[in-house]
């Protein structure tokens, strides 16, 4: 008697051991979601204009999963340590339920990240930047946000294009339509700026002369937030899911072995 | 009039690698430096001649100023000259910016020597002409061919990845059998909960009670003294011994 007395008592201490580190998961993966979500790098209108934003679903999903299990890991202690069926019983419906939606945020998180191609940006970037006529409503608050994001982006980080300056010259654009190639064979942005936003050497940045122009793609800039985004969401999630899995079992084993 | 002097310099677009060195509508030179000091005096222009390449054969130089022909007779003549420039511009002792650019001037208004944007491809062919008040004086080569960029459309771009990365496969094939296993483990505790309870619920509480008492029954209600049988038979107390027969 009292040796599976022993066990269970250290069945217990294991199940609140496994709750308290789940609580703290919980919260930690709210506070990741939020930064996510707040998009520190400005970077949301690119995604919104693709009209595929997955990735910021999943952090939304996630800012209410980590919630969810930080009140059912405490719902847990106290089911646990009072070894009440009917608490227990609650705790892994919850808990289950909370799994599913965890495992949809991971999944797309992870899906969505293959998604963002060069290709996928350079097009819009293509299609949408500077465009004079817009469709309709919806695709002028698109055209301003790339608009918009894109001439930060490209001040802020040095960088011309998706793959380069030459993406403008290879391809014709909405850009292109109103702004022609003499005077622009690419957008003044992607200029050496001086402090007042004009060109340094306007001449040498049209010739592409080093040191008058960014020369580099703003992929990196854009992809890396991006990926650290995704995989954030998705590589954490599937940690805290393997470690919920070993502790649902156990909390489904303990539940079996309680007497009325 | 004496036919120009034929110098031997050849023009080219520049071999470095600048981006911009061909666009849709434009395109670089390198300058020519030291190259007409010996033929031109001081109020000698240097011209650049432009012609598509198949009508490079057929341009003759213009015998004066006056019949230059202009940017905007591109089309129809298949030649033009502009970037009418002094000669002491091209000295060798002139600071100058390393490269000209044709086709960069887009506040053309009918004014002489207009440097317009070139409006198809191409190829074309250039030659620098010193014209005097004579006429012209000296020419340089014809360039090779120069074919100006063409821009495809942004919609032959296909965004779709190439191929699904391994990373989602795992994810997706992991956390898919974790939650397969706690919903099959969860389905199973209630089945056989269920279970369970359907069968004692058959067989009544008879079982139960008699278990209680068959643990509680040999230990209480055995009498003192008394000799125990094989269990289970219950146990009898001994016959009392029969009264002694009367001495």
């Amino acid at each position: 008697m009292s040796k599976s007395d022993g066990g269970i008592r250290i069945l217990q201490g294991l199940l609140v051991f496994g709750n308290v580190v789940i609580g703290m998961c919980g919260i930690a993966l709210t506070a990741e979601c939020i930064f996510f979500v707040s998009d520190p790098h400005g970077l949301y209108p690119l995604l919104e204009a693709t009209e595929n934003d997955d990735i910021y679903a999943a952090a939304w999903i996630g800012i209410f999963v980590g919630f969810a299990l930080f009140v059912l890991s405490i719902l847990g202690i106290v089911g646990v340590i009072k070894s009440n069926k009917t608490l227990l019983l609650v705790y892994i419906i919850l808990m289950l339920i909370t799994y599913a939606f965890e495992m949809a945020s991971c999944i797309t998180a992870a899906t969505h990240r293959d998604f963002l191609t060069p290709n996928l940006f350079l097009k819009q970037m293509l299609e949408r930047y500077k465009k004079s006529e817009p469709d309709n409503n919806n695709d002028r608050w698109m055209i301003d946000g790339v608009t918009d994001t894109w001439d930060k982006i490209m001040v802020q980080n040095q960088c011309c294009g998706v793959l380069g300056p030459s993406d403008w010259q290879e391809y014709t654009s909405a850009f292109r339509a109103t702004h022609n190639d003499a005077d622009y064979p690419w957008p003044h942005n992607c200029c050496v700026l001086d402090d007042q936003g004009s060109p340094t050497n306007l001449d040498g940045c049209k010739l592409g002369v080093p040191g008058y122009y960014n020369s580099n793609g703003c992929y990196d800039a854009i992809s890396g937030p991006v990926n650290t985004q995704a995989w954030g969401v998705a590589w954490f999630g599937f940690a805290i899911l393997c470690w919920t899995f070993f502790v649902l079992l156990g909390t489904m084993f303990f539940w079996s072995r309680i007497d009325y | 009039p004496a036919p120009p002097a034929l110098l031997p310099y050849v023009p080219q677009v520049p071999i470095t690698a600048l981006p911009g060195k061909l666009t849709a509508t434009t395109f670089a030179l390198e300058r020519p430096c030291c190259i007409f000091d010996h033929q031109a005096n001081a109020s000698d222009a240097v011209w650049l001649v432009v012609a598509f390449a198949n009508a490079s054969g057929a341009f003759r130089n213009p015998p004066s100023r006056a019949d230059v022909p202009l940017y905007e007779q591109l089309p129809t003549a298949h030649s033009y000259m502009t970037l009418e420039t002094p000669v002491h511009a091209f000295a060798c002792s002139a600071p100058s910016p390393a490269l000209l650019r044709v086709g960069g001037d887009t506040a053309c208004g009918g004014q002489e020597a207009c440097n317009g944007p070139l409006p198809s491809p191409g190829p074309y062919r250039v030659k620098f002409l010193v014209m005097g008040c004579q006429g012209p004086k000296a020419e340089t080569r014809w360039s090779d061919p120069i074919l100006l960029r063409r821009a495809s459309s942004p919609s032959t771009i296909d965004p779709v990845p190439a191929h699904r990365s391994s990373t989602v496969v795992v994810i997706a094939s992991i956390l898919a059998s974790l939650g397969a296993v706690l919903a099959a483990a969860v389905l199973g505790a209630v089945g056989a909960k269920a279970w369970g309870s359907l069968c004692s619920r058959d067989s009544g509480t008879s079982t139960h009670r008699s278990y209680r008492t068959h643990h509680i029954l040999p230990v209480l209600s055995r009498p003192p003294g008394c000799r125990c049988t094989p269990p289970g038979l219950g146990c009898f107390a001994p016959r009392p011994p029969a009264p002694c027969p009367a001495k």
